[in-house]
């Protein structure tokens, strides 16, 4: 009964209504010339990938920025996070709602707003412009959700599985080589993966504190009202993390 | 032993707790800063003139209104719309995967696809015809709030099934063997169980609308403004003032975003004790 399911139909509509209006980007990414009112396009080409490719767009550099910083502010956030997600498992109820509350303060601020603040506190500290300033401040929201999601990697079941490694005499580094990282392994993948989707993501941040260094998004924006064949080329190279985060995390959902 | 293998709270979460506080703190120090005195670097004397100027423009107001409306049009969409989908995804694999993409994509991805679907001369007008009403770049704001429906309804559709499928399945089951029917489960057993993670996520979704921009930037309208639009227009201005202005446009939503969740956590815990 806990399991009931709807009916198939439903099911259908929902998983359309999520996935299908994407299909337009493939299409309007090869539309050359695709003048209303046609429903398909009058000439097909490669137009917005040959615009995509060509040094002005400095597309290239963006995915390499975004990529590193993503990759980065992931990292530091899994290590950060990871003594802070346990430290929520044992946590009494009240604590652990003060800490929760304290983590996750960030995600409640608008990220420009803590972009804009960030770029005048690093213009004092000397970081303003600099790759490890971007870094910090897309951290600001990788960490709370990675924290947030890595907590549910600590249940019960993990700490018991710790206990009884170490009534067996193992010890920290055993402990966390082979039973605490293999038991986590599945929910510290679905974090590093939401955490790195929301660096890859962000606009605002990149924008206050980026220093004019592109990123994905910022070089995507301006292509949107001004030539929708690139802007879809774009997005959908914007759209490749999501799509392998997806895969992924088919197999942890199954 | 097994005391031993608990984590100290405090200590154990001290690196994360010291990092959100110093970038975080910082951020707000330095906004605080420049609302008071637009050159952070070459100092000079701090004043309140860009809050007298903020709080009595008449373009902050309306862009306050207007934030606050979607905001809340969102979320009163969103969240009765995220218990259909749980409802029709729930016990099926690849329904809920598929409903779990709008989560994974960017919300600047998001609005490009409302444009090439519902702008002028998109998709749908070249298949069903002129639509009914204005999208895209619509004065109501209706092009933003479809942009966060399509992220946010998932978002939230999966914070109910991830409770749901906990321990309520249980009480389901008690219920249904006291003869209570399906619609009487969701409304009587579900529902309740669920209203507490979701007026958490209702309240990241109310704080997210407030504060992003590229969406409002892409499908939203020229007028009005949102705040955070409001925000970035007046740093387009040469002067060091307009700096000035746009953190006291962001730290008043700063402060209204960080009221509202007080509000909610007053709320979750008069409802839990």
């Amino acid at each position: 009964m806990g399991r009931t399911r709807a009916p198939r139909l439903w099911s259908a509509l929902a998983a359309v209504l999520a996935g299908a209006p994407l299909v337009v980007l493939p299409l309007r990414a090869v539309a050359d010339v695709w003048r209303a009112p046609a429903v398909v396009p009058q000439e097909l080409g490669t137009r917005g990938l040959a615009t995509l490719a060509s040094p002005g767009t400095r597309a290239g550099e963006a995915v390499a920025t975004s990529l590193a910083v993503a990759a980065a502010a992931t990292l530091l956030a899994v290590l950060l996070g990871w003594p802070a997600a346990r430290a929520l498992r044992d946590a009494p109820r009240r604590r652990r709602l003060v800490l929760l509350g304290l983590l996750g303060l960030p995600l409640l601020v608008p990220p420009f707003a803590v972009g804009s603040g960030l770029a005048v506190w690093f213009l004092q500290l000397g970081l303003a412009d600099t790759a490890l300033g971007l870094v910090a401040g897309h951290l600001v929201y990788v960490l709370p959700y990675v924290v947030l999601l890595l907590a549910a990697a600590f249940g019960s079941e993990v700490r018991k599985l710790e206990e009884v490694a170490s009534t067996l005499g193992a010890g920290r580094t055993a402990r966390l080589r082979f039973v605490t990282v293999p038991a986590a392994a599945r929910p510290l993948s679905v974090a590093a993966l939401l955490g790195f989707l929301v660096s890859w993501s962000d606009y605002g941040t990149s924008l206050a504190v980026g220093g004019g260094r592109l990123m994905l998004p910022l070089v995507l924006l301006p292509f949107v009202g001004r030539d929708p064949q690139v802007a879809s080329t774009i997005a959908l190279v914007f759209l490749v993390p999501p799509v392998v985060a997806l895969l992924a995390l088919r197999r942890v959902w199954r | 032993m097994p005391v031993s293998l608990r984590a100290r709270p405090w200590v154990a979460a001290l690196p994360a707790l010291l990092t959100v506080a110093v970038l975080f703190g910082g951020a707000l120090a330095g906004a605080v800063g420049s609302s008071l005195q637009p050159d952070p670097v070459a100092g000079g004397e701090q004043s309140l003139a860009a809050w007298r100027e903020v709080l009595a423009d008449p373009a902050f107001h309306a862009a306050l209104a207007f934030t606050a409306w979607m905001a809340v049009v969102t979320t009163v969409l969103a969240v009765p719309a995220a218990v259909l989908v749980a409802v029709a995804v729930r016990g099926r694999a690849w329904a809920r995967t598929a409903a779990a993409l709008p989560i994974l994509v960017p919300h600047l991805l998001v609005a490009v696809v409302t444009v090439a679907w519902l702008g002028p001369g998109g998709l749908a007008e070249r298949l069903v015809g002129a639509l009914p009403v204005d999208v895209v770049r619509a004065p109501s704001g209706l092009g933003v709030v479809v942009v966060y429906l399509f992220k946010e309804v998932p978002f939230l559709a999966l914070l109910i099934l991830a409770v749901w499928d906990g321990d309520i399945g249980a009480r389901e089951e008690a219920a249904a063997v006291h003869g209570a029917g399906a619609r009487a489960r969701l409304l009587h057993v579900v529902l309740p169980a669920v209203r507490g993670p979701v007026l958490v996520g209702a309240l990241i979704v109310a704080a997210f609308v407030v504060g992003s921009f590229e969406v409002p930037l892409v499908v939203g309208p020229t007028r009005p403004e949102t705040v955070a639009t409001y925000a970035l227009r007046v740093t387009q201005v040469a002067d060091l003032a307009g700096r000035a202005r746009s953190a006291v446009a962001l730290l008043v939503t700063t402060g209204a975003t960080l009221l509202l969740a007080v509000v909610a956590a007053v709320a979750l815990r008069g409802r839990h004790g």
